[in-house]
């Protein structure tokens, strides 16, 4: 079952090389987030209580319901419907993407180790590759708050991989931490939207000697 | 005690944020570096114990905080020349104090904390407040900066994470329960080295931005160029020691592994790369802050040589990170004066400093001697400490790379620093009074650290060597 989840997980991946709407970005990132609460849900060996109320608040909660929603208001705001000439064609994009998961699955094969689950990883790195590539490949700070989100779903998968022992509390922390991000990376895109013409990345480079 | 501290913290800058009023916020902030000072003197005095769950009261941690506490009262006085120069508006300056308070909270608790994740999650929190105070001016200039600082910061500390969780694998290997840097280091000698090694490249990689070091230096560097100069004091100063602190943890648990040579390697290149980059950038700076910021990543190269070397190096590393922030939080205390004076942020403005004001001049010529590490400056210790373990260890070229870059830097530097001082005066520019209270600070930061080069105090030295006790 949890194989299942972490294909359509790489699909979504896929799916994003693929479109050009903004708005289809958002709903992937819902998704995302949907598919990542399947994934822990069904790789638990036994639930206990305050772990499962805690993925359920971080995975449905904040990465399916609200960053989405926030998401959306900013797009909303900035009147964003399509991304501009992206610098490299659709089809390309398409193929970067599987090759991102083709390197991961040989690195994840190259650094087996009896620790780490190679499906969970192999996704987890093609994801961090795949936003890392998102970012640089789009010209405005939307797309790039996205990338950004698309990595950050990366980590989750690959703390997962390792079966990492932090402390409730820790974890805790670290979800407010990249919440909080979020809230203020997109309050920001807004306000340069209205300060400047537009949210595209070449406003930005005033800043030199 | 610590969470007692941040609770604190946090209410304090509630009310400040949401009274929106000038005299409140001056109250509490002035409470707040009185809890600062008291927390200082309980952590010294309480060597090693732990505290607060994730937290510890341990010698490094003690003497950066220490160091933090010092520039947080200094940046507190100078925050108030600044905004009042400024005729900030209440509410703004609420906005201010609230994120500096958060921003000082957020930094103590990454000095003291014994938990990787918990180290990130801190980090995290100060790129949260300290982008709030970069944007503080609110022209488009610090729009700019701020975004790129936040969203850079944002993806490098998320590929720190990777490596952190990376570094999570010797904890699962080993059965701990929790992922403090004492059990990480006792444990490390089991794992395959190849994962302490790409999570030491990551972690480095994602709190470069921290440090000003390369690869991820640029986003600080326009950020300091245009934040405002008492936050730049802390930014180039405490924020740096921060991102010191993780490296130097990481490299704790990587330093009784096979993995040391490989990471020492990873470490002199950094060094030497940011050296040469600073070196490379300074030629074409025209701003003072912009100066300034590349300083302070070419001190981070030297600090991270001293780290690379070991031995003698590491005490070396330390002596330097200290020095350099009282240095450079004393050169940044004056930018503001600087800026007022010609109200110009170019060097090609300035002029005549010395002639305007011989007491304000004498102390940036002063400022300029410690910060290029000529004698009787304590960074000249530090720096012949360093250069002295990289001819020990053999690392001659380095060593004569490194010698030659920094010949380039001070002859650049004292380019600009002169033409600040001795250059003809511009014309309109209204004469200062000989005396003010802006220029005493400095003297007193500046005077420390020669004293502190030239005879520093037992318990100063026993920091140092505590700290560093885990390396050898």
């Amino acid at each position: 079952m949890t194989l299942l989840f972490i294909i359509l997980y790489a699909a979504t991946l896929i799916y994003f090389a693929l479109s050009e709407r903004v708005r289809m970005f958002v709903v992937l990132l819902s998704i995302q987030g949907a598919l990542l609460f399947g994934v822990v849900f069904f790789s638990l060996y036994k639930i206990e209580l305050f772990d499962f109320i805690f993925i359920l608040i971080e995975t449905i909660m904040v990465k399916s319901i609200i960053i989405p929603w926030f998401l959306n208001k900013v797009r909303k705001h900035n009147n964003l419907k399509r991304v501009h000439e992206p610098f490299v064609p659709v089809f390309y994009s398409i193929i970067v993407a599987v090759i991102s998961l083709l390197f991961s699955f040989l690195v994840s094969n190259y650094l087996k180790e009896n620790q780490i689950h190679t499906v969970y990883f192999t996704v987890a790195f093609a994801s961090v590759i795949f936003g890392l590539y998102f970012i640089i490949i789009h010209k405005n700070l939307f797309s790039h708050l996205v990338g950004y989100l698309i990595i950050e779903n990366g980590i989750f998968l690959f703390s997962l991989t390792v079966g990492s022992v932090m402390p409730l509390m820790v974890n805790l922390a670290i979800l407010l931490d990249v919440f909080m991000g979020v809230l203020v990376l997109g309050t920001f895109v807004n306000r340069i939207g209205n300060t400047f013409d537009s949210i595209e990345i070449d406003q930005l480079s005033k800043l030199k000697d | 005690m610590l969470i007692i501290f941040f609770i604190v913290s946090t209410v304090f800058g509630a009310i400040i944020f949401f009274a929106k009023s000038k005299v409140l916020s001056r109250l509490f902030f002035a409470t707040f570096i009185v809890f600062q000072i008291a927390l200082c003197i309980y952590a010294y005095l309480h060597p090693d114990m732990e505290d607060s769950l994730f937290y510890k009261f341990d010698s490094l941690g003690v003497l950066l905080t220490i160091v933090l506490t010092i520039l947080s009262i200094s940046t507190f006085y100078y925050s108030i020349i600044y905004l009042e120069r400024k005729a900030t508006k209440a509410k703004s300056e609420s906005t201010y104090f609230a994120a500096l308070i958060m921003f000082i909270a957020a930094m103590t608790s990454a000095n003291f904390t014994e938990n990787i994740a918990l180290l990130w999650a801190s980090i995290e929190a100060t790129t949260l407040f300290v982008s709030v105070l970069i944007f503080h001016e609110r022209t488009k200039d610090a729009l700019e900066a701020t975004w790129k600082y936040l969203f850079i910061s944002s993806v490098g500390v998320a590929i720190a994470f990777i490596g952190i969780l990376f570094m999570s694998i010797i904890g699962s290997k080993n059965g701990l329960s929790d992922l403090n840097f004492q059990n990480l280091a006792t444990a490390a000698h089991n794992i395959n080295t190849i994962w302490l090694k790409i999570s030491f490249l990551l972690i480095l990689t994602g709190f470069s931005v921290k440090l000003s070091l390369f690869p991820l230096f640029a986003v600080a560097i326009d950020a300091k160029t245009v934040a405002a100069s008492p936050v730049n004091a802390l930014m180039s100063t405490a924020l740096t020691n921060v991102g010191f602190i993780s490296i130097f943890r990481t490299y704790t648990i990587v330093a009784h592994t096979d993995a040391l040579g490989w990471a020492q390697n990873i470490l002199l290149l950094t060094g030497i790369l940011s050296i040469f980059i600073a070196a490379i950038q300074l030629t074409r700076v025209k701003r003072l802050k912009r100066m300034y910021a590349f300083s302070t990543m070419e001190h981070m190269g030297i600090v991270s040589l001293g780290l690379a070397v070991g031995g003698i190096g590491y005490y070396a590393a330390l002596l330097h990170i200290v020095f350099h922030s009282l240095v450079k939080a004393g050169l940044f205390y004056q930018i503001n004066q600087i800026h007022a004076l010609y109200k110009s942020k170019w060097i090609n403005d300035f002029g005549g400093f010395f002639k305007i004001s011989p007491v304000a001049g004498l102390s940036l010529l002063l400022g300029f001697i410690s910060i290029t590490a000529m004698p009787p400056s304590g960074l000249f210790v530090s720096e012949f400490l360093i250069f002295k373990a990289l001819f020990i260890k053999n690392q001659i070229a380095i060593a004569l790379i490194t010698i030659i870059l920094l010949t380039a830097i001070i002859y650049i530097m004292a380019k600009s620093f002169l033409r600040i001082l001795y250059a003809p005066k511009p014309l309109n520019i209204e004469p200062m009074e000989t005396f003010n209270s802006e220029s005493v600070i400095p003297f007193i930061l500046f005077g420390l650290v020669i004293y502190l080069g030239i005879n520093p105090p037992l318990f100063f030295t026993d920091l140092i060597h505590s700290a560093i006790a885990v390396l050898n």
